[in-house]
């Protein structure tokens, strides 16, 4: 069943438009990572779904409520992490998350035991009878989490959830979404990639406004031409190596460094050795077999030159130059043309 | 109604537990005991100096001393409702807590109400504090509960009105200055629609703001009959301007 459908969303202030045309769909316990550059339009659909803001047109269904028909319905399967988590100094972390619950209509009787819930899944408990004032950025973050946890929401929407933390509070953060992932059905907006490739089963991008791309993390690093990245280091350098490698299929592209000790070898598209990957291109399986080819391709020429293979480490984090490369490349690029 | 009393209970709970809420009442007292401390004396001298004289018991207790007193709670109320209700919105919007009310199931209108009520009985908060002082005299003294109790309902209503109006104005923007002086010149406004009567020639015209006058609503109160038209009068200005706070509120929606 599908949670959150999004269909033909635009949204204009004035002349600009913020978003347009925006469109798709989220499964049932899915974690959708939202990829783009700060202004792209990220956290504007995530206030049109969480019904904080009405669109210029098109419509979103929440477990299958429309958000402006009602909204009530909507709002109580929502549980929704703003920017800035939304706090109020002057209050406890305690008498906060109590005075959200209510607010989201939690029954009486199980207020306190969401409350305990919450701040325990946040790991708040050092810090429930502190005003939220004085605790510091990562905590605030983390109240502003369970926030959005207190009523325990089937739909949960994270507008850049690990923003302003450290790196510990990061990784925190990150094993805490992880551990929500069966639960809830999860979008979450960040601009940091590495975020997206640890706790996202999709990723959409949007870009100006508009969805560039929309697939697993696999499939789009796989779709991509040039998406696979072998780092190799060797104990002999020599430019036998380096001329085998050139010589295999799909490879576009070795840059020694380091005087020839470390290899960056990019492989993409029509992999192997001749014949081999054939037909394979149409299906996301198929290409994944495809990189992984590759870097077999690449592993079995290492050793056969005897160049005394020391490292050879595959790079999936190529999200990166996808990344770019859909959000920098020129507005005609159109959006069917990547999809 | 529960959402309504949340919000309401949690803006009560937060105005209690702030230094504002004291500074102001704390300033409040300061002025009504010297007022009324002050007018208390010029009374007992004057009546005793009637007493004297043989010439009866002269003016009464409720037009020379509350009097004075309950306009002076109203003058003070203009302000100090002022002060407190700024927040009720402007600091919604400022912490950006305003996005969490407006995502969680409630409608604008209960929003709105649960703020206009926190307002309310903050205010009215004051306003009982204010009524220790004329009713301590009856330990001392007798006197007409009746004209005492219908000026505190009229206190009680205009105060409303106040809260109505102060809550529309911090609803309109996002600085807390901006609100408070807008507020404070709405409320002043209110008191001098009346006299617009008097600038106009056509006698219907005038009719109309004669009883758009907040200034003789208040006074029938205050001698002590609590008319219908009075009540409507000042429930007709907390209605509209907290309708008006409702569309504010459901505007953000939209922008």
């Amino acid at each position: 069943m599908d949670m959150i459908e999004v269909s033909g969303l635009v949204k204009s202030y004035g002349p600009i438009e913020a978003v347009k045309d925006i469109q798709f769909r989220v499964k049932k316990g899915e974690v959708v990572g939202f990829l783009g550059p700060n202004g792209a339009g990220k956290s504007t659909t995530m206030k049109i779904i969480t019904g904080s803001m009405a669109p210029t047109g098109g419509s979103v269904r929440v477990a299958g409520y429309d958000v402006f028909e009602d909204p009530v319905e909507v709002k109580k399967r929502i549980g929704y992490l703003p920017e800035n988590p939304p706090v109020y100094g002057e209050m406890t972390v305690e008498s906060y998350l109590r005075f959200v619950a209510k607010l989201k209509g939690v029954s009486s009787d199980r207020v306190s035991k969401q409350v305990e819930k919450s701040i325990e899944k946040t790991d708040l408990g050092s810090v429930r009878k502190r005003l939220i004032q004085n605790l510091s950025k990562g905590f605030r973050q983390r109240v502003g989490i369970a926030q959005a946890l207190v009523s325990d929401p089937e739909v949960l929407i994270l507008d850049e959830p690990t923003s302003g933390l450290d790196p510990r509070q990061v990784a925190e953060v990150r094993a805490l979404i992880q551990e929500l992932k069966g639960e809830h059905t999860i979008i979450l907006s960040t601009h940091i990639l590495p975020e997206v490739q640890s706790m996202c089963e999709r990723i959409i991008i949007i870009n100006r406004g508009r969805i560039v791309a929309e697939d697993s993390i696999q499939g789009l690093s796989n779709r991509m031409a040039g998406s696979t990245q072998v780092k190799i280091k060797v104990s002999r350098s020599g430019a036998a190596l380096e001329a085998a490698l050139k010589s295999l299929k799909g490879v576009h592209g070795v840059v020694a460094s380091d005087g020839g000790y470390t290899l960056q070898v990019s492989a993409g598209g029509q992999v192997g050795s001749a014949g081999q990957a054939g037909g394979a291109t149409q299906d996301s399986s198929a290409r994944f077999e495809n990189s992984d080819l590759a870097v077999e391709l690449i592993a079995e020429t290492v050793v056969q030159t005897k160049s005394g293979l020391l490292e050879l480490k595959r790079d999936a984090v190529d999200l990166e130059e996808i990344f770019l490369k859909l959000t920098t490349g020129e507005e005609s690029q159109s959006p069917g043309g990547v999809r | 109604m529960r959402e309504v009393l949340v919000i309401a209970g949690k803006d009560l709970r937060n105005l209690f537990m702030s230094p504002l809420f004291y500074s102001i009442a704390g300033l409040c007292t300061i002025a009504w005991t010297l007022v009324y401390f002050l007018g208390l004396q010029e009374f007992a001298e004057a009546s005793s100096m009637n007493a004297m004289q043989g010439a009866g018991e002269g003016a009464s207790l409720h037009f020379v001393v509350f009097t004075r007193h309950i306009s002076l709670v109203n003058l003070v109320m203009i302000f100090a409702v002022s002060a407190m209700s700024m927040r009720l919105f402007t600091e919604e919007k400022r912490n950006q807590t305003m996005a969490l009310l407006l995502t969680s199931p409630v409608s604008s209108t209960q929003i709105t109400l649960g703020k206009f009520l926190a307002g309310l009985l903050a205010a009215w908060a004051l306003i009982a504090v204010s009524f220790f002082y004329p009713a301590s005299l009856r330990v001392f003294t007798a006197f007409d509960w009746g004209p005492l109790i219908s000026s505190y309902i009229g206190l009680l209503l205009l105060t409303g009105c106040y809260v109505a109006v102060g809550m529309l104005a911090s609803s309109l923007t996002e600085s807390t200055v901006l609100s408070v002086i807008m507020s404070l010149i709405f409320n002043v406004m209110l008191w001098f629609i009346g006299a617009l009567s008097d600038a106009s020639s056509d006698s219907n015209v005038s009719k109309v703001f004669d009883h758009l006058n907040v200034g003789s609503h208040f006074v029938n109160f205050i001698k002590g009959s609590v008319s219908l038209a009075g009540v409507t009068f000042f429930v007709s200005v907390i209605v509209l301007m907290t309708f008006l706070t409702q569309r504010v509120v459901e505007s953000n929606r939209w922008r």
